[in-house]
Formats: C-alpha cells, sequence, structure tokens
C-alpha cells in the first residue's frame, strides 16, 4: 500500500505539532520514525490512521484520502497505545474478535496465531485466563502488536513497538516484523527510540524534529552513528 | 527527614484543592451547561427556601390541622433515610483525593482528618439546610426556648453529618463486601412496607419523640443524635485509614475466563460488537451498576410507586412509570453508550469495523433492552395496575423507538471518559460531569409533559404515543445511516475527549 502526506498542517491550540508539506512511502517499503519526545511521531501515526483530523492537507492512502473512504481498515494493522487493546476480554477473545472484524474465522484466526505463540504472553507467564487489563504493560503491548500483524496487513503502523519488551521479546518481534514484510509484501510504518533496531530492520528512516521532517533517507551502514551523534548533539 | 505534620499539612492540602477544584473539567463546562445548572440551583433553592419558610401552607394539604413543627419531627428519620439513598447513589468518596498523597511524607492521619473534614463541603449537605434553616427561623425559633431551638437546629445539622459519614461507612463496608447490597436494599423495603402497612408508623413515632424531646431542651436526645454523628465520624475514618493500608483503589476489577466467550463469525462485525457490550456491560462494575440500577428502576421501585396510594401521584407519575418500567437501562447505561468505550475507542475505529455497524449494535442492545425490562415488569403491572397496561405497553414503543433515538443523540454528542476498568467504590461516579446528569432532562421530561397534555384524551394519547414509537421503530436503519454520519464527523472530537479526559 502506498502513503501519501500532502501539505499537512496539525495543531493542537496554538502549537504547531506536525507541518509536512510532503511525504510518501511506497509499497512495501518499511520506514522507521525516530525523533525526540514530542517531536510529533505519534501525531504523525494518528493522521495516517485518521484518529486525527488535520487544520491543512490529506492523508492519502493507494490514492484516496483517509478521511473520506474507510476501505483502507480493511488491510490495515494498527498497534500505537492500550488504548487499542480491549481491557476486559481474555487474551483469546480479544485476539478472535479482531479476528472477526477482518473476516477470519475461529479456526482462521488461530492458525494464524500458531505464529506469534513464542512472543505472545506464554502460559509460564500465568496469564491464561486472565483479562487483557490485568496483563503488565509489556505483555499488553505483545497482545496488541499480535493482533496488529496476525491479519496479514497491507499497511502495518506500530508506535514505540520495542518500548517496555524483554530482550528475547525484542528480538522474536524484530523476527516477526521482517517475516511479514518478507511474506506478505506489507508496507510498514514503525515509531522507536531504538535506534539500533529501527535501523536494522527499516529501508528508510524518517526524523522528525518539532513538527518537521529534518532528513527522510534510504537507511545505509552509516545511518546508525549519524543517528547516535545528531541525538548526542 | 521529618513528615510535614497537622496545619502544615493542611494548608498544603488546602492549596492544592484549591488548584483541583479550579482547574477541574467540572468547572470548565460551556456557559450554555452552566446556565441550565445555575437555573436548576435558583430553582431547587427557592423550591426549598418556600416550602421551609411557608410550610403550614403545604402541612395544611396532606397534614390538615396538624402543627408545622410536630409534622416536621415526625418526618425528620424518614426523610433523612430518604436522603441517605440519594447520598448513596451520588455522594462522592475522599478516598479516590487521597491517592497521589500515600508516597508523600505525609501522615496519614493528617491525610484522613482534612480530607474527611472536606468531605462535609457537599451539595448533600448543603440543600436540607435550605429547607430547615427558614423552616426553624419562622417555627422553631420563635415559638420555644432559645436553647431548646439551638439545640433541635444543631442536631439536624448532626444528622445531615451522620448521614454523609454513614454513607462513607457503607460505601467502605460494601467495596470489601459488594454482595451485602443486595439482602441490605431487600431488608431497607421490608422494613419501610411493613412500618406503613402495620400502621404503627415506628419510625414516625420515634423522629416525633425524640425530636420533641430535644425541643423540651432534653439533653439526653440531643447527646444520643450527637453521638451518632461522632460514631459515624469516627467509624467512617479508622475505615479510610484501613483502606489506606490495604490500597485496591487503582487494582482493576479482576476475573478469570476459564472458557473464552467469543461469537461464531457468521454473525458478523454487528454480532461481535453486541457481544462484545454484553461481555462489557458484565465484566466491568460501572456498567454493571447501571444494569442493576435499571433492573431495581423496573421492578423494586415499581412496586413502591405502584402499591402505594401516597406515592402514586397521577399522570405525571404514569408517564414516568412508563418510561422508567422499559427504558430504564436506556436512560441509565444509553446516555453513555461511547463514554463505555473511552478507554478503547481509538482501536476501535481504526480497526475494520464501520460506524454503521457500531451504530447498528449499539441501537439493537438499546432497542433488546426495552424489551426484556417490559417482559419483566409486565407481571408487576397486571398483579398491581392492570389498569396502567395500556400505558406500559404504548411506553415499550415509545422507548424502543424514540428514546432510543434520543439517548443515542445525546451519546454521539459525548466526549468525556470513563474509565470502567477501575473497580472504585460501590456505585461510584467519579469521572462523571454535570452534563451527564443534565442528558436527563431532553430524555424524560418530553413523555412527561406528553402525558399531562394528553390526560383529558389518555387513549387517543397512548395510541399516539405508541404510533410515533413504531414509526421510529421500523425507521431504525434510516437512524443508523443519521448517527453513523454524525460520528463519523464527530469522531476526531470524541476521541480527543476521551485521550484528554483519560490523562
Amino acid at each position: 500500500m502506498r502513503v501519501e502526506i500532502i501539505d499537512v498542517l496539525k495543531r493542537f491550540g496554538k502549537k504547531t505539532a506536525l507541518n509536512i508539506p510532503s511525504w510518501k512511502l511506497e509499497d512495501g517499503e518499511i520506514v522507521g520514525l525516530v525523533g525526540s519526545n514530542g517531536a510529533g511521531k505519534t501525531t504523525f501515526l494518528r493522521l495516517v490512521l485518521d484518529l486525527l483530523h488535520p487544520e491543512n492537507g490529506r492523508v492519502e492512502i493507494d490514492g484516496i484520502s483517509v478521511s473520506r473512504s474507510a476501505a483502507w481498515k480493511a488491510s490495515t494493522g494498527s498497534y500505537l497505545d492500550e488504548s487499542f487493546l480491549i481491557g476486559f476480554l481474555s487474551i483469546s477473545e480479544y485476539l478472535k474478535f479482531v479476528g472477526a472484524v477482518f473476516g477470519l474465522k475461529n479456526g482462521t484466526t488461530e492458525r494464524a496465531l500458531e505464529q506469534y505463540r513464542s512472543f505472545l504472553p506464554s502460559r509460564s507467564d500465568d496469564v491464561s485466563g486472565k483479562l487483557v487489563r490485568e496483563l503488565s504493560t509489556g505483555n499488553g503491548k505483545k497482545v496488541g502488536i499480535v493482533a496488529a500483524m496476525f491479519i496479514r496487513p497491507d499497511l502495518l503502523i506500530l508506535d514505540e513497538p520495542f518500548a517496555n519488551l524483554d530482550p528475547p521479546s525484542q528480538i522474536r518481534l524484530k523476527q516477526n516484523i521482517l517475516r511479514l514484510a518478507r511474506e506478505n509484501g506489507t508496507t510498514m510504518i514503525i515509531s522507536s527510540h531504538d535506534l539500533g533496531h529501527v535501523t536494522e530492520i527499516c529501508s528508510r528512516i524518517t526524523l522528525l524534529d518539532d513538527g518537521h521532517i529534518i532528513r527522510d533517507e534510504k537507511t545505509s551502514s552509516e545511518t546508525l552513528s549519524e543517528l547516535q551523534s545528531y541525538f548526542a548533539s | 527527614m521529618t513528615p510535614t505534620r497537622g496545619f502544615d499539612t493542611y494548608r498544603l492540602l488546602l492549596r492544592n484543592q484549591w488548584k483541583t477544584t479550579k482547574r477541574s473539567s467540572k468547572t470548565k463546562q460551556s456557559p450554555f451547561i452552566w446556565l441550565v445548572l445555575g437555573a436548576m440551583v435558583c430553582y431547587v433553592g427557592f423550591t426549598l427556601f418556600v416550602l421551609g419558610y411557608h410550610f403550614e401552607r403545604f402541612a395544611i394539604v396532606f397534614f390538615p390541622g396538624s402543627i408545622p413543627v410536630l409534622v416536621v419531627n415526625q418526618y425528620l428519620l424518614a426523610g433523612f433515610l430518604s436522603l441517605f439513598f440519594i447520598r448513596f447513589l451520588f455522594q462522592q468518596t475522599p478516598r479516590m483525593k487521597l491517592t497521589p498523597y500515600l508516597h508523600l511524607p505525609l501522615l496519614k492521619r493528617d491525610l484522613v482528618v482534612f480530607f474527611q473534614a472536606s468531605s462535609l463541603i457537599s451539595v448533600h449537605n448543603v440543600y436540607p439546610m435550605l429547607f430547615f434553616v427558614p423552616f426553624w427561623l419562622r417555627y422553631v425559633l420563635p415559638g420555644h426556648e432559645p436553647v431548646a431551638a439551638w439545640l433541635w437546629i444543631i442536631s439536624i445539622m448532626g444528622l445531615i453529618g451522620a448521614s454523609h459519614f454513614g454513607n462513607l461507612v457503607l460505601r467502605s463496608i460494601l467495596r470489601w463486601r459488594a454482595a451485602y447490597f443486595y439482602p441490605l436494599i431487600v431488608l431497607l423495603i421490608v422494613i419501610t412496607i411493613l412500618d406503613e402497612t402495620s400502621g404503627y408508623g415506628m419510625t414516625r413515632t420515634l423522629s416525633g419523640f425524640m425530636f420533641g424531646q430535644i425541643l423540651s431542651a432534653n439533653m439526653v436526645s440531643f447527646t444520643l443524635t450527637m453521638s451518632i454523628f461522632l460514631a459515624f465520624g469516627v467509624w467512617s475514618s479508622v475505615l479510610l485509614l484501613k483502606t489506606l493500608r490495604r490500597p485496591v483503589i487503582t487494582v482493576p476489577e479482576t476475573a478469570i475466563v476459564r472458557k473464552p466467550r467469543t461469537v461464531p463469525a457468521r454473525f458478523g462485525v454487528t454480532g461481535q460488537l453486541f457481544y462484545l457490550e454484553l461481555l462489557l456491560m458484565w465484566r466491568n462494575r460501572r456498567p454493571r451498576h447501571y444494569l442493576i440500577l435499571s433492573l431495581v428502576f423496573s421492578t423494586m421501585y415499581l412496586v413502591i410507586m405502584m402499591a402505594t396510594e401516597l406515592a402514586y401521584g397521577g399522570f405525571i407519575f404514569d408517564g414516568l412509570i412508563g418510561l422508567f418500567a422499559s427504558g430504564g437501562f436506556v436512560l441509565n447505561y444509553g446516555q453513555l453508550m461511547f463514554s463505555w468505550d473511552s478507554t478503547h475507542f481509538d482501536g476501535l475505529i481504526s480497526r475494520n469495523i464501520t460506524f454503521r455497524q457500531i451504530i447498528r449494535a449499539k441501537l439493537l442492545l438499546l432497542q433488546a433492552s426495552c424489551l426484556i425490562l417490559f417482559l419483566l415488569s409486565l407481571p408487576l403491572f397486571i398483579w398491581l395496575k392492570p389498569e396502567l397496561l395500556a400505558v406500559h405497553v404504548a411506553f415499550l414503543l415509545y422507548n424502543a423507538g424514540i428514546t432510543t433515538v434520543l439517548v443515542m443523540e445525546l451519546a454521539t454528542r459525548n466526549s468525556q471518559s470513563v474509565d470502567i476498568s477501575q473497580s472504585g467504590s460501590f456505585f461510584n461516579y467519579e469521572g462523571f460531569s454535570s452534563k451527564h446528569w443534565l442528558w436527563f432532562i431532553p430524555t424524560a421530561l418530553p413523555p412527561t409533559l406528553f402525558m399531562i397534555a394528553v390526560q383529558n384524551h389518555l387513549f387517543a394519547g397512548l395510541i399516539l404515543l405508541a404510533s410515533l414509537g413504531f414509526v421510529n421503530l421500523i425507521c431504525t436503519e434510516l437512524w443508523t445511516n443519521y448517527f453513523s454520519r454524525g460520528l463519523s464527523l464527530r469522531k476526531y472530537e470524541i476521541a480527543q475527549g476521551f485521550r484528554n479526559n483519560a490523562r
């Protein structure tokens, strides 16, 4: 899926949260969104998901404005924060609910989840039968990320997916993201503060600062050190 | 480091409380809300003042030939019991306000003393005085010894305080043992009915005797009343202190799901959403309380309204009975339809779910609730007031067709979040604004006024009411489209409101 931001301006009160004249993401590309706290990363993702309305401009997915048509939702998986979880369902109920709204039968959902078993909170974590809201922050995040991925979306949007995860889970998440991209050709926008992970999995890095894109280029062997020097300064 | 103590703590807390009140979302309502609230406060205040100052004019109607002071003395205990019920539903506890201070080097005892004392500044303690002070000035002070008159008004204040702290005690107990609520409410209703129907009027006799004694400057009765106030004050403070040592306030309500509950995919997204709404009600305390309240309104409340001729009061009551018997759930739960989803609203609207599916599932739930409550309360109508059966049937169609639509119109304009995951205390209304309660007016007032307007042609009026409801009911698809468009237009505002309120 192609994503395009055209002349978007988003303000909260008098503060300009995001001002992007033009930004494009091609089919199958994986872009890493980096920037300091308050740079506008989450606002960026919310605008793409049509959760915020820009004062000016528009976001298009496959050439259609996201606020005009909701067709993009049928092939988009996303997880930004805990507001994407339904706390009063158990893990299994929640994932089956998500599967059902994407038209998957329970059996298909079960099969699709198989490859995420090692990433999901396991029985040894004593989470079997617990409600989602009772899970730790990290385990809740794993459930949300899997819900966004197992439906095999054409567009995947994740906000800070590596934060709050233990090291083995971070490694498994990277593997899962790369497998989904390889097998499904999914286009992805992943925001992260973890420069190591994001430069490892993303083919392109967009750097935001105070609501503006100040750098947008393909990932190279120098990208990580350049980003580290930028944030160190 | 030594903890801050006594007056230093109180000064610090007082400053913070002032800032909290000033910056609260409740004080940042729109001018319209303030205007409506102000008008209501003036109206209620004026009514209570007039009722107190000119009590003999009202006493003539209900208690001809009686002396105002004797009448009030007799009904004081019963009156306070009724007010206690209102408190139980609406009064907030100070417990939630303490939480941010618990990790600081402040003495827990000081915190409890401050928040217990400041909790007394509540509308529930002010409005009874709007009646009692003018009544006291007009009827008690002139006709009695000054000492006795002062003892009387101080006792009244003591009873208001006792009722305040008694409510906090009850809430603390119910928080640990929520199941006690049901036998307690049944016991209270049975005692009230027995007391009224047995002819002894025990509550009236006791109340009349106790306050009569106080007006004779009897210090035993006065001390007894004030002891109740002190006892409840100390008891609720001790319970609050205990709660702070065993904090459960921020722990979400827990449940173990042994067998996952899912709906087969063939029921479609609407079926999934309908079932999600049922689970939301069942697994979260606040929406579940609304469900219980609706059942209480549709059954026990109806029994009281219809069984006693004194409580039954003509066409307005016919309208209210009809409205609540089948529409109790719609009016209680429905007005917060999207607020219940506030914690997962972003997830809901960014997934492959259309607004039509969301609205259809919610309307279906509200309409189904009307039918279920209608059937539940039907035997009560047949048993107690068969002449109101036509009202019951007409209001079933009205509620299912029109009340649901009115409530949905309001719900799609509400961006106030409700954190359903926090258990809070029993019947805790933390997070609710005055707007939530104001919404009751446009939904409950029209049918009540309608019943007054058509009282001389009741049957024709009921047919009109039922027909309007039926036509609206068969237009459900049109309403679904209308609300979907509205929700689609206001989704940004609603979602942003939920996010801001959640912080």
